[in-house]
């Protein structure tokens, strides 16, 4: 993270540990693809994990930093760097619904796109998961990514993110009486078609990221060095990971799913929870909403644990050669604050069917309006956990 | 891998002569012959498969998607499509009266299958099954397309429903209490049938008692299909069903939990074997559910709320 004192070639012996996550992912994936559709898809799954653990720790893709660099030193970067991608994932999301689903107005939903019910209870979790975000530092897509920088005091917020997920399941049936259940999804083509929903979208993120320029305080140029030292040790400019970023989100939702990072971390709370009887009989409706869905667990590998797994591998070994990896163990305020961060973050994930991937990023590149509440209630939460970070002591 | 496959296209050439014998079967198509007729004029392919998303990402080029759940039930009552929609439904998908209709889907076919009845009951002719379904298709390594034509509208008119090809409850019940001389078929588990369970693992929708139809015989499903997914020949099903005294001398019906895997076989049975078979599609979660009729338990499950 410090990106002063680096030298400018990695250590050898970063190199080969770097080198031989690269092969063994390269080998796990090649013995994944047996040639059946489950295997290809977990395969690629794998593959488009190590991709987006590679984009996030090679252009610092942390929605908590970014919006901390610019609240607290106007830089604006990062945050260009989400809308970017919000971007680019908008429309290629739009030219894929043309295929998957030609008519918007027909009263169906793409299938399995991240088109959440837009309720007061998305609001309240949205919320949660933010204040998550600056008590702990991070949200779980970067905690998981730091992980492999080795940040270890993330896998407190990891632990934490469990209990917080059975919270949610544990409140989930009356919650979704009282509120969910009459929440539409509402879902921006079906009322405007691709077109005016494509329009909207992008006059949307432009007039933000005019707004964010507005406030911006012009940033050092970055000092003139090779393409190699760009490439491999520096930061990627935050608009680069957001093309690649909106680029392999389109990818993904093609091929298997939209993005997103606590369907497994949901899953395994889920079962384990089930297991302890701490959960009801039925978690109403909750099976039949698209999104970071959990399910009981039946098979070891799924999906989305092997596209995590992929996602914390390739971070690492992106962060060795970057000179990112450095082991750093948290004080016990810090851990406790990572894990109580967390808890809220796995409440604000479950009750949201996401998190700032799955339902932020998928969500509002999907034209689904519960990604752009779910955007405004988190940032509300980041804002008001920066505020009070200082006077609590939590910095 | 590659030269695998080049040697099973070969096999596939040389024995296309013989594919093409078996491809003029009334009822089943192969994937050989679907894939060497995808151009024609006349022939509508229709995917009918239980999980969502699969279709919008790679189905048999030219396909439309009929969604189970929405498009062949009524979605307030339940009970198969009203003939209206349904005829809008095959309309839009550009079906007409001299149209070939090719139905295939996932999981074996239990949707197509079940889809294949409910045009049946709406006395749509020329309708086929891929034998094998989509898995088949896909272990073929044939070609998919995530694009979906869109079709000229078709002119079919439907007449109305063969009620004679449906089973309803009382029809079952006086089954059940011996007073019709009808075979009854369960396709379901053995543990379904002899009562250890309600129902199959993952499944919410259950029946209060468990069991089976006083008088019926067991034969899963699977029973029908030949390890490849495909249907076995028309001898060896005559066999299967023949050794628990099901040989087309009596009019049979099929039954399972919700009518659907049911299909399969009432499949195999009716127009496979040509034999005289309704399909009951309230199945257990209506019989099982039903006051005051008779109940085979084997197991003795006893439901206790749970």
């Amino acid at each position: 993270m410090n990106q002063t004192d680096w030298s400018e070639r990695p250590a050898w012996s970063a190199v080969l540990v770097a080198m031989l996550l690269v092969v063994g992912l390269l080998v796990w994936a090649w013995y994944l693809a047996t040639p059946t559709p489950a295997g290809r898809t977990l395969s690629f799954s794998l593959l488009s994990g190590a991709a987006f653990g590679l984009l996030l720790q090679r252009s610092r893709f942390c929605f908590f930093c970014i919006t901390r660099d610019y609240v607290e030193r106007r830089d604006p970067r990062g945050l260009l760097g989400l809308l970017t991608a919000l971007a680019v994932g908008t429309l290629g999301y739009h030219a894929v619904f043309g295929v998957f689903l030609p008519d918007p107005y027909g009263g169906r939903l793409p299938p399995d796109a991240h088109i959440g019910p837009v309720s007061a209870i998305l609001a309240f979790a949205a919320l949660m998961f933010g204040l998550g975000m600056s008590l702990s530092g991070s949200c779980i897509s970067a905690h998981l990514y730091r992980l492999g920088e080795g940040a270890f005091g993330s896998v407190f917020a990891l632990l934490g993110v469990v209990p917080g997920f059975v919270l949610g399941f544990i409140s989930w049936n009356s919650l979704y009486l009282q509120d969910i259940e009459a929440a539409p999804s509402l879902w921006l083509p079906a009322s405007l078609g691709y077109g005016g929903s494509l329009l909207v979208q992008l006059l949307a993120l432009a007039a933000i990221a005019w707004g964010i320029l507005k406030f911006a305080r012009t940033q050092q140029p970055e000092s003139d060095v090779g393409v190699g030292v760009r490439i491999w040790r520096r930061r990627w400019p935050p608009y680069v990971g957001g093309i690649l970023i909106g680029g392999l989100a389109v990818i993904c939702y093609l091929r298997v799913a939209p993005l997103g990072v606590t369907a497994e971390l949901g899953s395994l709370s889920r079962t384990a929870a089930n297991a302890l009887g701490l959960l009801p009989d039925r978690l109403l409706g909750l099976d039949s909403f698209s999104g970071c869905a959990t399910v009981v667990k039946q098979a070891v590998l799924s999906n989305n644990g092997v596209f995590v797994l992929g996602l914390i591998l390739a971070s690492w070994a992106s962060a060795l050669i970057a000179g990112d990896w450095q082991p750093t163990w948290p004080r016990p305020a810090q851990m406790l604050r990572n894990f109580c961060g967390g808890v809220l973050m796995g409440l604000g994930a479950m009750l949201a069917l996401g998190c700032t991937v799955g339902t932020l990023l998928s969500g509002v590149m999907a034209g689904a309006l519960s990604g752009w509440v779910f955007a405004l209630f988190c940032l509300a939460g980041v804002l008001f956990g920066l505020v009070v970070r200082r006077p609590l002591g939590w910095l | 891998m590659k030269i695998k496959q080049w040697l099973g296209a070969g096999l596939l050439f040389a024995a296309s002569a013989l594919q093409v014998a078996q491809a003029a079967s009334e009822v089943l198509v192969s994937t050989d012959w679907l894939e060497r007729n995808l151009g024609q004029d006349k022939l509508r392919i229709i995917e009918v498969s239980v999980n969502p998303g699969q279709y919008e990402r790679g189905h048999i080029p030219g396909a439309v998607n009929f969604e189970w759940h929405r498009d062949l039930v009524d979605p307030v009552r339940r009970d198969i499509a009203a003939q209206e929609d349904f005829q809008k439904l095959l309309r839009n998908a550009g079906i007409s009266s001299d149209t070939t209709v090719i139905l295939y889907g996932d999981t074996n076919n239990w949707f197509a299958a079940w889809g294949a009845w409910v045009f049946d009951v709406y006395g749509v002719s020329n309708v086929k099954l891929l034998d094998g379904g989509r898995a088949k298709w896909e272990a073929e390594g044939r070609p998919l397309s995530s694009r979906q034509i869109a079709h000229q509208p078709g002119d079919i008119t439907l007449a109305g429903r063969n009620e004679a090809l449906r089973a309803r409850f009382q029809d079952v019940v006086t089954v059940a209490e011996g007073s019709t001389q009808t075979k009854l078929v369960d396709i379901r588990s053995p543990d379904e049938f002899n009562g250890r369970i309600f129902a199959p693992p993952g499944v919410q929708e259950l029946a209060v008692r468990a069991g089976h139809i006083p008088g019926a015989v067991n034969v899963p499903w699977g029973e029908a299909v030949a390890a490849d997914g495909t249907f076995k020949s028309a001898d060896e099903l005559r066999k299967v069903y023949a050794a628990v005294g099901i040989d087309g001398s009596q009019p049979v019906i099929t039954y399972c939990r919700i009518g659907e895997r049911s299909s399969h076989t009432w499949f195999a049975l009716s127009k496979i074997l040509g034999y005289e078979v309704r399909n009951y599609d309230g199945s257990w979660t209506e019989y099982g559910n039903a006051v005051g009729v008779p109940v085979v338990n084997v197991a003795g499950t006893v439901w206790g709320g749970k």
